[in-house]
């Protein structure tokens, strides 16, 4: 090991060489890893004020676990059915919410990888700008047209479709929409990256050997797009279940989403091991979630952020 | 034919696609200039630039724009180093070692935002107590904490851009400058760092946007720095106003700017490349090559030109205009519907009154014998039917029991 450092340090030179394991390591070490063995580690600890930790009573329990199965000790359920429902709603809206993001950005991405043109770059602008606005104020944009006097109340009774306007809010509709919407971008643009780079005389022959359209998509297009889509669904689907800003602000008032738990166990009811309990369980399950369908599709880890 | 339609559906999906996706920003902006303190679109009042200044005005949104801007400097610096260090090391580490360096830099890309702010928080303020330092010291503050909770995963963005630079970096160029006698440090600064330039620079925006708009992070470190994001999500979940559709505005605005300004600067480089090439070897020799005037041919420019001269005649506008007027219209107009609403109300009511009177002998005639003896000489059913209002009001009168008898009365005499 000595020798490999020395190598190092002669081909960067001691100073600037130092600087850069320097910051790596701290950027590695200090920022990603210990911080997350020390939430971890807080995760399995009792909720004490700061005077006693470290203290006798600072001991490894499984105590913040069991609240999020079992609930609240001596509670009237046998088991913590609302924390647990939030957090099966959040994963099965989540995986919803790619599913339909993939549905509508595949179509976008195929068209704008396979044509040539001027206007494809006036597209892209139009896809970008989006995303230069704060998260915040697109959900602040959904609620504006989803609200009970918004947009789409004005028109649909406008029309007659509704009698009385609809609450999308309470709904849930408004949430999913602005889910959607937050993250189209990081969907079609890992899908357009591969899609741009297959050779369009591959969907020529497919079509003169007689292939319907579909079949073109089917085995030639999604095969070859397949590490685009994965990248894309994986972002996607991590960042719902982990979005925080546009539950707080088009969720219905009587559905939350698993990181408003967290949320308000840190803010409101402050206490930090159980929402470092509960953060924990939504990063392994994500990520268990993530590998086994990265496994089921035949893809690799190493195409993720291409 | 069968060609035909599919372009159309094609076409028609893009439109509904853009539409989904630029027409929230659309409407959002036009609310900025509806006078109603609800942000709504439909029914367009008045006219206004009131939010615009009552958004000025607003000194949590002014602070949170300082503190945005102080976090996204130190963001941009942090994260920007990092992951130009990180790029390098990737090029140059163990083998073996490639891959699970690969997937520790890249997995906070991944992380949710959420558990980086928590992680963070819970880390720093453990060293924290482990070195003895109070509450208020650099490593429990704000700002540390959201600077560094953001970098942590902002440093991996930079990263993958830097590497795609670093990848068509030759070597061989230090290895050149350090043969000619450069320290190593000057062969970083002079050979790699200006060739690194156009990376660095396109990292460096993409870290500071990253930076001002995140908010899963930074709510959970920002302390006594609330950044603009936090300020406008508590503003936003907390009552919802047209000052906040006014900065949306402004920032779409300036979002497009940048995006014209930025597709007209390549454009224009583009062309000048074109004209070069075609030039004959004496124009080029001489000097004298014509280049194409800055906005022919080129459309992102001639759009830019036309957004700023819109965007002065607008601010010219709200300069002078006032609404004062059309919102005493709009006022006028509303109370007279009102009126109108209260009057068919009213007319509805006495109906019901008059509806009411004829019945009420038969109603209140049983209970009156039956529900009380002692008063059963005044609401004597036989007088009742010759007067039927002055029992009435004095039904009102009486609570205990002119309510027993008939709901109605009660809105009747009140009218």
């Amino acid at each position: 090991m000595p020798r490999i450092l020395k190598d190092f340090l002669s081909r960067n030179g001691t100073g600037p060489g130092l600087v850069m394991l320097g910051l790596v390591l701290f950027w590695t070490v200090g920022l990603i890893i210990l911080p997350q063995l020390s939430m971890l580690d807080f995760s399995f600890r009792p909720n004490l004020p700061p005077p006693e930790m470290g203290g006798p009573k600072d001991v490894y329990t499984l105590e913040n676990y069991k609240y999020l199965i079992y609930g609240p000790e001596g509670g009237s359920q046998a088991y913590n059915t609302v924390d647990l429902m939030v957090f099966f709603r959040t994963l099965v809206a989540a995986a919803c919410v790619t599913v339909f993001n993939l549905i509508i950005c595949y179509p976008i991405a195929y068209y704008l990888g396979q044509t040539k043109g001027n206007h494809i770059r006036v597209f892209a602008l139009m896809l970008i700008i989006p995303y230069w606005i704060n998260e915040i104020l697109r959900a602040f944009a959904l609620r504006i047209i989803f609200g009970e006097t918004g947009v789409l109340n004005t028109i649909f009774t406008g029309i007659g479709l509704f009698d009385t306007p609809f609450d999308f809010i309470r709904n849930d509709y408004a949430l999913y929409a602005g889910l959607g919407y937050a993250y189209i971008l990081l969907m079609i643009f890992p899908i357009y990256n591969v899609i741009e780079s297959l050779d369009h005389n591959q969907i020529e022959a497919a079509r003169d050997l007689g292939a319907p359209w579909w079949r073109i998509h089917w085995r030639v297009v999604i095969p070859y797009a397949k590490p685009g889509i994965s990248s894309g669904c994986t972002m996607v689907f991590m960042l719902s279940a982990g979005a925080l800003a546009a539950p707080q602000i088009l969720g219905g008032p009587s559905s939350l989403w698993f990181t408003q738990l967290i949320y308000q166990q840190f803010n409101d009811s402050s206490d930090w091991p159980q929402g470092a309990a509960y953060a924990v369980v939504l990063l392994v399950t994500c990520v268990l979630l993530v590998l086994a369908v990265m496994r089921l599709f035949k893809v690799n880890m190493g195409d993720i952020g291409k | 034919m069968n060609l035909s339609f599919l372009r159309l559906s094609i076409w028609l999906y893009l439109a509904i696609f853009f539409a989904y996706l630029l027409g929230p920003l659309v409407i959002m902006s036009v609310t900025a200039f509806n006078s109603p303190s609800f942000p709504s679109a439909t029914p367009w009042e008045c006219l206004t630039f009131e939010w615009f200044s009552a958004l000025f005005q607003d000194t949590r949104i002014l602070n949170g724009i300082k503190n945005s801007l102080l976090i996204g400097a130190g963001t941009v610096v942090l994260s920007v180093t990092m992951g130009l260090a990180g790029a390098l090391m990737l090029t140059q580490i163990w083998p073996k070692l490639r891959a699970t360096y690969y997937t520790v830099i890249i997995a906070p890309i991944l992380i949710p935002g959420v558990v980086l702010g928590i992680s963070t928080l819970v880390f720093w303020d453990r060293i924290n107590r482990m070195l003895g330092f109070g509450p208020d010291s650099l490593l429990s503050s704000g700002l540390f904490l959201t600077i560094v909770g953001q970098s942590t995963f902002i440093a991996s963005y930079c990263m993958l851009v830097l590497v795609a630079r670093l990848q068509r970096y030759d070597i061989a160029l230090t290895e050149a400058a350090l043969d000619l006698g450069a320290t190593h440090a000057q062969a970083f600064r002079k050979v790699l760092l200006p060739f690194m330039r156009p990376a660095i620079a396109s990292a460096a925006v993409l870290a500071f946007l990253a930076s001002f708009e995140n908010y899963n992070t930074t709510t959970f470190t920002f302390g006594e720095y609330p950044t603009l994001t936090i300020e406008l999500a508590q503003k936003v979940r907390y009552g919802i106003s047209p000052a906040i559709s006014a900065l949306a505005f402004i920032i779409v605005v300036l979002t497009v700017f940048a995006a014209l300004a930025n597709e007209a600067t390549i454009r224009r480089r583009e062309l000048v490349a074109a004209a070069r090439r075609n030039a004959t070897v004496a124009e080029l020799s001489g000097g004298r090559v014509t280049l194409p005037g800055f906005l022919s041919g080129n459309t992102a420019a001639v759009l830019l030109v036309v957004v700023s001269i819109a965007t002065i005649v607008v601010v010219g506008t709200a300069t002078v205009y006032s609404p004062d007027q059309c919102i005493a219209d709009v006022r006028e107009q509303k109370r007279l519907e009102a009126e109108k609403r209260a009057e068919e109300l009213r007319r509805k009511r006495d109906e019901e009154r008059k509806l009411k009177a004829e019945q009420a002998p038969v109603t209140t005639a049983p209970s009156g014998s039956t529900g009380s003896s002692s008063f059963g000489g005044v609401f004597d059913p036989n007088a009742l039917q010759g007067v039927p209002s002055e029992p009435e009001e004095e039904g009102g009168a009486d609570s205990g029991f002119g309510g027993a008898f008939d709901p109605n009365t009660l809105q009747g005499s009140g009218n």
